[in-house]
């Protein structure tokens, strides 16, 4: 089919990276926006701005607050059909108690699970969660939404498209086609290391913006070859879900054994039993971490058959030192508080899948490398927009010839994605700010508006891109990208004085305090805008310097490189 | 004292990747007009080589050595992306990377 290898490689790059790199595009950005995931968080809600706080106490503080909890109308609403007879008014057997916090949290998470009586599926669960100041034990509104780890950061991994689990799916797929991209780009790349340090922004478009295609790809190819892969480990269980479909009976009975082996009991007794000092617990895990020489503090506490005298406590240690995402459990009984049970050392094979999740994961504390990552995320965008850039500047004097719309589709495509995205992302930070604390009744809640003024936005930019199109069917450059980058020179810094009148906390108050979760973003923010406005002055002096040819900015990619 | 070692470890990563793109025909031309010589090419690449293990030693006096593989692989990406645009905007800085190297050669 092709003349060499060469050149097979080169088809398989240029089209599978089309075709799929505007998802991997929108999985680079809000990765990489994920690493500050609970920052972003405190920047969208103000009541949960104070320094992180560790586990609190569980006897004084958690119990009381657990046993408050009852799953919400809605999940209740939801579990009806997969129950026979009536839902009852409150669900009284607890399966688990849980509480989760990392060394970012000022907030705790707390989840609970209950088992449904009558339910058509025996092993079926009832959720609630909660989120509380963990210093008083109050807990924050419902409907306040976490644009950081339960928006930006799902998006990453699932595009918020729960239907089917189709957005994890395309996710996944996207990323085995980026392992594929990889290697063809290093196969078709004639001067992978004499062009490795090279940008000329002077020559051609065509040829700067290969370059810069080339340089973002070539450099943070361990990063991207990595992130694409322990991703796909990750989720590995939701790709081959053996053990819930073909492997079934074997999964339970493994269960069952599991459960033998560990003396950590798999279903309750049905006797009624105390509960311990949890507290108490918690000392002895972390004495025991501490003769191990590896002292921590805790990150999970969970409580499994709660009320039961097969009831057991875990307790996790937060992986704060180390890059591999390991707990090293402690369980106790928890009617007597005695060890049931402490974790072994890991296996050689569990060590390197730790590895591997816990670098895509990081719940390490080490804030360089966190920004190393964004770097390496926004690296990828760069890579993936420039990549689009040159297929259109390639193909564009061709596509004019013919009268084709291709490049126009796919330039439109080009520009949604890339300030349109970042359009969309100031956006719900603009709608976090706005809108007020409390709707009146019958509108969605607050989490859900700010949701659709994402997608809203998002449309918008995308409606704009295309409408404004028509100029690159006549190999010309697409208003688009420099009008789009005027909006985010005038709305990013809109969202830093917005975020200054609702909340008083400005700049010079948060970097003053210290407190980086909100001056961090806040600059980023006011960063971005001064690049969109150093792209947007370039595209203008491209267009009005040379009305005929199209030359698209290089300062536009590398305002994403900057872009925190 | 961990902060100051991964600056170093930034620092020493930047010069390795700089030293070793110098020792390059055509990045040395952007910086300097006298000849490339092959004496000077294996001394910048020797150069390069030892400042980024020493960068790689002072990640691992920072961190765990499984957290300081992955601090340095990223430093290398971040300092190739630095030296790149330094060659394309700013072109002389690195000029002071070889003063020690004679004009006129």
């Amino acid at each position: 089919m092709f003349q060499n290898f060469r050149l097979s490689m080169a088809w398989l790059h240029t089209w599978f990276g089309l075709v799929l790199g505007f998802v991997l595009m929108a999985i680079f950005f809000f990765g990489a926006l994920s690493v500050f995931d609970r920052e972003i968080d405190r920047w969208a809600i103000p009541e949960s701005r104070f320094e992180s706080q560790p586990m609190p106490s569980f006897d004084k503080l958690l119990r009381p607050v657990f046993e408050s909890m009852q799953p919400s109308k809605e999940s209740i609403e939801q579990m009806r059909s997969r129950v026979d007879g009536p839902m009852p008014e409150r669900f009284e057997t607890i399966r688990s108690w849980g509480a989760y916090t990392t060394h970012r949290d000022p907030v705790l998470s707390l989840f609970t699970s209950y088992e449904v009586p009558n339910a058509k599926e025996p092993e079926e669960s009832i959720r609630a969660n909660r989120t509380i100041d963990p210093r008083t034990g109050v807990s924050l509104p419902d409907d306040q939404l976490k644009i950081g780890s339960r928006f930006f950061y799902p998006l990453h991994y699932s595009l918020n498209f729960r239907w089917l689990n189709l957005g994890y799916w395309i996710v996944g797929f996207a990323s085995l086609i980026m392992l594929a991209a990889l290697v063809s780009g290093v196969v078709m790349h004639r001067k992978l290391f004499r062009e490795m340090f090279t940008f000329r922004p002077k020559k051609s478009t065509q040829r700067s913006t290969l370059d810069l295609h080339n340089l973002t790809g070539v450099v943070a190819l361990p990063f991207h070859f990595f992130f694409a892969f322990t991703g796909l480990v990750i989720f590995a269980g939701i790709y081959f879900p053996v053990s819930h479909s073909q492997l079934q009976q074997l999964h339970d009975q493994h269960e069952v054994l599991e459960a033998k082996e560990t003396g950590l009991p798999h279903d309750r007794s049905g006797e009624p039993a105390q509960l311990a000092s949890v507290d108490a617990m918690v000392a002895e895990a972390h004495r025991r971490w501490a003769e191990r020489g590896m002292a921590g503090e805790v990150g999970f506490l969970g409580l499994t058959h709660v009320g039961d005298s097969n009831g057991y406590v875990s307790v996790y240690r937060a992986g704060t030192d180390r890059v591999a995402l390991t707990g090293e459990g402690i369980h106790f009984k928890a009617s007597t508080g005695e060890v049931l049970r402490e974790d072994p050392p890991s296996t050689t094979v569990e060590n390197i899948n730790e590895f591997l999740t816990g670098l895509h994961l990081q719940h390490f504390r080490h804030w360089l490398l966190r920004w190393l990552y964004v770097l390496g995320g926004l690296a990828g965008c760069v890579c993936i927009a420039t990549g689009f850039i040159f297929f259109v500047e390639k193909r564009k004097r061709q596509y004019a010839k013919e009268g084709s719309q291709t490049g126009r589709v796919v330039d439109a495509l080009a520009v949604t994605c890339v300030t349109g995205m970042l359009l969309a992302t100031v956006g719900i930070l603009i709608a976090n700010r706005l809108l007020p604390s409390s709707l009146p009744s019958g509108w969605p809640g607050r989490g859900d508006l700010e949701q659709y003024f994402f997608w809203g936005t998002w449309v918008l930019a995308m409606a704009h891109a295309f409408l404004r199109s028509a100029a690159v069917a006549q190999a010309k450059l697409n208003p688009a990208w420099r009008e789009q980058c005027m909006a985010l020179v005038v709305l990013a810094p809109a969202a830093v004085l917005l975020n200054w009148l609702t909340t008083g906390d400005h700049l010079y108050k948060t970097l003053s305090n210290g407190y980086w979760p909100v001056a961090g973003l806040d600059i980023s923010l006011l960063v971005a805008s001064g690049l969109a406005f150093l792209a947007a002055r370039h595209l203008r002096r491209k267009a009005l310097g040379a009305p005929g040819s199209v030359h698209r900015s290089p300062v536009l990619a590398d305002a994403e490189v900057q872009h925190g | 004292m961990v902060n100051l070692l991964l600056v170093a470890a930034a620092i020493f990563c930047f010069l390795g990747m700089a030293w070793l793109a110098l020792a390059m025909d055509s990045h040395w031309k952007q910086v300097r007009k006298d000849r490339l010589t092959e004496f000077r090419v294996r001394l910048l690449r020797s150069l390069g080589s030892a400042s980024l293990l020493a960068s790689v030693l002072f990640c691992l006096a920072a961190d765990h050595a499984s957290m300081a593989a992955l601090v340095w692989t990223m430093l290398l990406a971040a300092s190739a992306l630095g030296v790149a645009f330094t060659f394309t905007w700013r072109p002389r800085l690195l000029s002071l990377l070889v003063v020690w190297a004679k004009a006129a050669s």
